[in-house]
């Protein structure tokens, strides 16, 4: 079967196609997971070179877990999102020094260059917003609004209910503003608004 | 436009910034991927090309394409019955099969004759 014959197939039939043996549903697993896994990682860390590191480790965990999968329990993605959670909570945890300023921020290269400053600083400076928040708060807001799921897959990813959810999300909101809309002449807001 | 408008439009643009400039794996991090899910799935071949389910595995697949225990008291219950009227036949059944049952023909043509094709040649 071709690889792009894969792309109709979902990630828990890929999954278990690749615990039977089928290199082609691993590749195809790699292409689709591995970017979401590791912008996750970036957002909730800061730091592109760990995201690297999460992003790996956590695909590793999903191909080990690939011959015990039990089928219709949980979304892969779903599954994914709280191992990188996990993964990042520990790296957190230990005492690093802040690097936000040295990681490689990512750039719209279909933008023009005075837009393209715009976003990668709009892009760093919602990655320090987002430095500031709470763990909880900063996955939450993560997982809602860069990664665009819904509130119910945040709250089984999370743990929580979709009440939690939304309090979480509405108190992360909150405290994002308080910090980006100061700087919104920096960033860029004003010429918009007049363009 | 009020500040809460405004603010909320600043997040969203600021949101709608982040999800349009993606971080893009590298290739290095995609062949790490890939190498992993290499091994991972050479670890996994041998147990189930060479061993195989073990034996026990295997009659407990018969026993639940059979139908689990309901199926087999079933199957149980058929097997003594059989056995029973094998050794001792009931009276009835054992005059039905025992007579000098007659065998009739019935011609359901009788005006039709057999021609066959070669005799004519």
């Amino acid at each position: 079967m071709p690889l792009d014959a894969m792309s109709d197939i979902s990630d828990e039939a890929l999954l278990v196609l690749f615990a039977n043996g089928d290199r082609r549903a691993a590749r195809a697993l790699t292409l689709r997971l591995t970017p979401r896994v590791l912008n996750h990682a970036h957002r909730l860390l800061g730091n592109a070179a760990e995201a690297e590191d999460v992003a790996q480790e956590a695909m590793l965990r999903l191909w080990k877990i690939a011959p015990d999968w039990r089928q219709g329990e949980a979304l892969v993605t779903t599954w994914l999102y709280r191992v990188v959670a996990n993964l990042c909570t520990d790296r957190l945890r230990r005492v690093r020094p802040v690097t936000l300023e040295a990681a490689a921020e990512p750039v719209d290269q279909s933008a023009g260059p005075v837009a393209r400053l715009q976003g990668a600083e709009r892009t760093n400076a919602l990655q320090r917003a987002l430095a500031r928040l709470p763990d909880r708060q900063r996955q939450a807001i993560v997982l809602r609004h860069i990664d665009e799921l819904g509130n119910p897959q945040i709250a089984e990813i999370m743990g929580i209910g979709v009440e939690a959810v939304e309090s979480l999300l509405a108190r992360g909101k909150r405290a994002l503003s308080a910090d980006l809309i100061d700087r919104r002449e920096e960033l860029g807001f004003e010429d918009d608004e007049r363009s | 436009m009020t500040k809460d408008h405004d603010d909320i439009r600043t997040l969203d643009d600021v949101f709608r910034a982040a999800r349009d400039a993606p971080m893009e794996p590298s290739p290095e991090l995609l062949a790490r991927v890939l190498a992993d899910a290499e091994a991972v799935g050479a670890a996994l071949r041998p147990v189930r090309n060479e061993a195989g389910p073990p034996r026990a595995d295997r009659l407990r697949d018969v026993f639940r394409a059979l139908g689990g225990w309901p199926a087999m008291t079933g199957l149980a219950a058929a097997t003594v019955a059989g056995i029973w009227i094998g050794l001792s036949p009931p009276a009835g059944l054992q005059a039905g099969l025992s007579a000098p049952d007659a065998a009739y023909i019935v011609d359901l043509a009788p005006g039709a004759v057999v021609d066959p094709a070669w005799e004519a040649l």
